[in-house]
């Protein structure tokens, strides 16, 4: 899959920027942003996690992207299709199912103390539609990877980013454009769970 | 064309609808925007302008290289694959953008906000040429069904209810569509959505451009922004030069402050940076192929070039519009946009109107004297652009090009730079007032004049000037001064307040200091320079220099905040560049003292400044030149809180507009009126039985509306207040 960095903690990340003391900050913005957090010991718990969500939201599609990024996501993609989800991986069968699918999981690089961002990294055409289209969007992050501020988190950036597609997603889709009340999943999701990995995150590079 | 702006006032203020929505918004406003800045450094006043002062510094930088920064912003573009085109004006993109949708085969567009679209009437010209064109907003779609322009850059359709919104969507749909938020939310999402798929090109704006990498940045809420650059395979960028910074860790100046001003959130959900072609995929004689998608970027000038390089405009590129300078203006929240603005709307809306594309001036002076210089949208504006200043710039430079209308010449030129003359029609007026008259009111004026005196009644000019009661009080000048007090009264003071000119006098000698009045002294120069006749300003100002240069004085202090911010501040602006009278100004300039914030420290000297209970509740309401442009705000609360048998309370939005700013309040009574009101109304709630001032035209407002609304509560100012004590 492309992206703008192909692996940011190898060439973006370093001590002085990212901050694991700034998760409970992120957490405080996110939920303020309206985003639902979990944070999870390990991908055993996270697929336990998603199994109770795959249920109580009734979902019936699934479009899934980072499975070649990180091994045990591709697991859990693998383990979920055996046991019968629809679950579309590949880039085509997500384009084809984009419109229908009620589940869209996706990862994101980092989160922001100061305003509970997470910074995506989405120049693949199939990161941006598995994220934006589904009604509701997963994100696996790694709970260790926070900056403090948005300056910091661009002194990340600004190290990588030469071309592409990417930004922060705080929340879900909103609006206020009728009477000025908070309307959630206009043109996005609705719903932006967030799963804060405290292990379960390794590359496939690393 | 004409605008009929006191017709459109009328319509406005009569919309309950609107007046609703916007009441409650500016009520909300202020306070959610801090609580969005709590967590940046210690949430404190000084921590938000390390911010604000960051990003104008940035801003400034870039508009002094402007053609640089293009340049190198234009390279980094193509060298990723992009196309860009500089657009001169909207005509030249509009053929521009219809070549290239025509070479691609182009036959629908979607479209995410953008005020550069709207600035140019992209949308109508497109749609004449044959192309399926949709506004992928919420509030810009249902406008757009609506015919209907945005009154708010970022809340384009506030002054709509679910109601008319629901009819709206009724109307584009074809089918009955009740007025049930969620449901309309849910139908826009689902009929929308085919809009995105179904598209060949997408249109977006760009709320920044970065020069070092070519990306750049859409801070949106809703997310179309980022389907309208996914699901089609071309996509056009129109961005204005203003958007352009150099670096890509200039971002986090932009995005640290924008969301919080727009819209109170420390991020928007979405902010989304795009740098050169990316892959789209899409199906191609139905196969699903993935290819780089097209991307255009076209540069937009209309203007802006001659901006940037304008010493004084410059500064409306540290504009980011986030719309914030509308959601404080007491004009703009009774008004509303379609009213205060032209395409872009508020005080900043009029600056853009008077630089940007054809006619401009012309339609900048159709509304550019609703702005009343209050400068609250200068306290939080996130670049610090100084609104009123440049509003005042475009003013002068209108009046210059195409003089000013009769009525004011007259006054301006040909009685107000003649005092006697001036003074001797004042003296006349008091007289032919007697049979309207009562007590040092005008309660009632007969045939048109009668909506002047309606819920307001306005002062009678005094019998006796001060000028002609000066000789008598200058026998109580001290023997042996600490000082040599020259005092410039203003207009106001010397002849519809001469008593509390007097006032003044009394708390000054009071301090052992010795008092003159300068005879030759004259008006200030500000309604003349507040309608863009700096020519007449610089004969008063001359005049004035003159007469307090041969007081021999070694302060002169003035009474009315507005006189004080003319003759310390504009005089020194409007003499900038004048080698032969500089020097004089700045002398002149340095000598003046604001009334309240000069005794209070005199009082301070003399230990006469500790607090101290009482049983008279008196208030105190902030004149905005006091507040805002001299800064000066705790000293007359400091002198309320010691005088004796004062138990000062303060009011809810004490430094709010009363809504007199000059000849504004008797020109647009109209919404003058409301303003007062809304003070009245908070004079109220206080329970106090005097209001304070600083400031003879917040007296002569609010005394007025007391007139008629509230009797037993009494105006004064704090001179009254001092002096009473002695």
């Amino acid at each position: 899959m492309e992206k703008v960095c192909r692996n940011w903690p190898k060439e973006a990340f370093s001590k002085d920027l990212i901050n694991p003391n700034s998760w409970k900050e992120f957490e405080e913005n996110a939920k303020l942003a309206a985003a639902e957090v979990y944070r999870l010991p390990d991908m055993a718990a996270a697929k336990e996690k998603l199994i109770e969500l795959l249920k109580s939201l009734e979902v019936k599609s699934i479009l899934a992207v980072g499975g070649d990024e990180y091994p045990a996501l591709d697991k859990l993609y693998k383990d979920l299709a055996a046991e019968g989800n629809a679950i579309h991986t590949e880039k085509f069968d997500i384009a084809e199912s984009a419109n229908t699918a009620d589940l869209g999981i996706s990862t994101a690089e980092f989160g922001i103390g100061e305003t509970g961002s997470l910074c995506v990294d989405n120049y693949s055409y199939e990161a941006r539609v598995t994220s934006m289209m589904p009604p509701v969007n997963l994100v696996f992050m790694n709970a260790d990877y926070t900056t403090t501020d948005v300056d910091t988190a661009f002194d990340v950036i600004s190290k990588v980013f030469d071309k592409g597609y990417m930004g922060f997603v705080t929340g879900p889709s909103r609006t206020a454009d009728i009477e000025r009340v908070l309307s959630l999943g206009v043109h996005g999701p609705s719903r932006l769970i967030i799963f804060a990995m405290d292990s379960g995150m390794e590359r496939s590079d690393d | 064309m004409s605008r009929d702006l006191h017709n459109e006032i009328k319509t406005k203020l009569k919309d309950d609808i609107m007046q609703g929505a916007l009441t409650k918004f500016a009520e909300q406003y202020p306070g959610a925007r801090l609580k969005s800045y709590e967590n940046v450094g210690d949430g404190s006043q000084e921590a938000i302008d390390e911010l604000r002062d960051d990003l104008r510094d940035m801003k400034l930088r870039t508009v002094d290289s402007i053609e640089k920064y293009a340049d190198e912003f234009q390279k980094s573009v193509e060298a990723r694959g992009g196309v860009v085109y500089r657009a001169k004006d909207g005509d030249d993109l509009k053929e521009y953008l219809i070549k290239i949708a025509n070479e691609n085969g182009v036959k629908r567009i979607v479209k995410s906000k953008s005020m550069a679209t709207e600035e140019i009437h992209l949308n109508h010209d497109l749609e004449e040429k044959g192309f399926h064109v949709r506004e992928t907003d919420l509030g810009e779609w249902m406008l757009a069904v609506a015919g209907q322009k945005p009154s708010h850059m970022v809340m384009p359709a506030i002054h709509l209810n679910r109601q008319q919104c629901a009819k709206f969507f009724s109307q584009e749909l074809k089918e009955e569509i009740p007025s049930d938020i969620p449901f309309m939310i849910q139908t826009a999402r689902r009929v929308l959505r085919e809009e995105f798929r179904a598209a060949d090109m997408g249109i977006t704006g760009a709320n920044f451009g970065v020069a070092e990498n070519g990306a750049i940045g859409l801070v949106t809420n809703e997310g179309n922004a980022r389907l309208v650059t996914t699901l089609p395979r071309i996509h056009v960028v129109i961005i204005g030069y203003e958007k352009l910074i150099p670096k890509v860790k200039d971002i986090a100046k932009i995005v640290r402050l924008l969301p919080r001003n727009g819209t109170c959130q420390r991020m928007t959900s979405y902010m989304t940076m795009i740098d050169g072609p990316t892959p789209v995929i899409y199906k191609k004689d139905g196969e699903w192929v993935e290819e780089n998608r097209k991307q255009y970027v076209i540069l937009l000038d209309n203007g802006r070039l001659k901006a940037a390089h304008d010493p004084k405009m410059r500064q409306a590129f540290q504009c980011v519009r986030c719309a914030s300078c509308l959601n404080v203006c007491p004009i703009w929240t009774l008004v509303g946009g379609h009213v205060y603005g032209h395409i872009y709307s508020g005080g900043i809306g009029a600056i853009l109107t008077g630089l940007l594309g054809k006619g401009s001036m012309e339609a900048f002076g159709q509304f550019s004297d609703l702005c009343i210089g209050c400068r609250k949208c200068v306290s939080i504006c996130p670049g610090k652009v100084p609104i009123p200043d440049l509003i005042d710039e475009l003013r002068h430079r209108n009046v210059k090009e195409k003089g000013l209308a009769f009525p004011e010449k007259m006054a301006f030129q040909h009685i107000l730079t003649n005092r006697k003359l001036f003074h001797t029609l004042l003296r006349t007026a008091s007289l032919a007032q007697k049979p309207v008259q009562s007590g040092k009111f005008i309660r009632h004026l007969p045939l048109f004049f009668a909506h002047l005196t309606e819920g307001r009644s306005l002062p009678a000019v005094s019998d006796k000037p001060f000028r002609d009661r000066m000789a008598e009080l200058s026998k109580n000048n001290p023997k042996n001064p600490v000082k040599r007090v020259a005092f410039f009264s203003g207009c106001n003071l010397d002849f519809v307040f001469p008593d509390t000119a007097e006032n003044v006098v009394k708390v000054l000698q009071d301090l052992n200091m010795e008092v003159v009045f300068p005879e030759a002294q004259s008006c200030c120069g500000k309604p003349a320079i507040g309608m863009g006749d700096r020519d007449t300003g610089k004969v008063l100002a001359k005049q004035n220099i003159e007469a307090f240069e041969k007081a021999g004085a070694d302060v002169i202090v003035c009474a009315c905040p507005t006189c004080a911010e003319t003759l310390e501040k504009t005089y020194v602006e409007m003499f900038a560049e004048d080698s032969k009278w500089r020097t004089r100004v700045e002398l002149f300039a340095a000598k003046i003292r604001e009334f309240t914030s000069f005794v209070a420290e005199e009082y301070e000297k003399q230990g006469r400044l500790k607090e101290t209970e009482g049983a008279e509740k008196v208030t105190y309401h902030d004149s905005c030149h006091m507040r805002r442009g001299l800064n000066v705000w705790k000293e007359p609360r400091a002198l309320l809180k010691a005088a004796k048998d004062v138990d000062f309370v303060e009011m809810h939005n004490p430094d709010k507009c009363c809504g007199m700013a000059g000849a504004f309040g008797m020109r647009y009574a109209e919404i003058s009126l409301p303003m007062l009101k809304e003070k009245l109304n908070n004079v109220k709630n206080t329970g106090a039985s005097t209001v304070a001032v600083a400031c003879p035209a917040c007296m002569m407002q609010i005394g007025g509306g007391l007139d008629q609304d509230l009797p037993d509560v009494k105006v004064k100012h704090i001179a009254d207040i001092l002096a009473e004590r002695l």
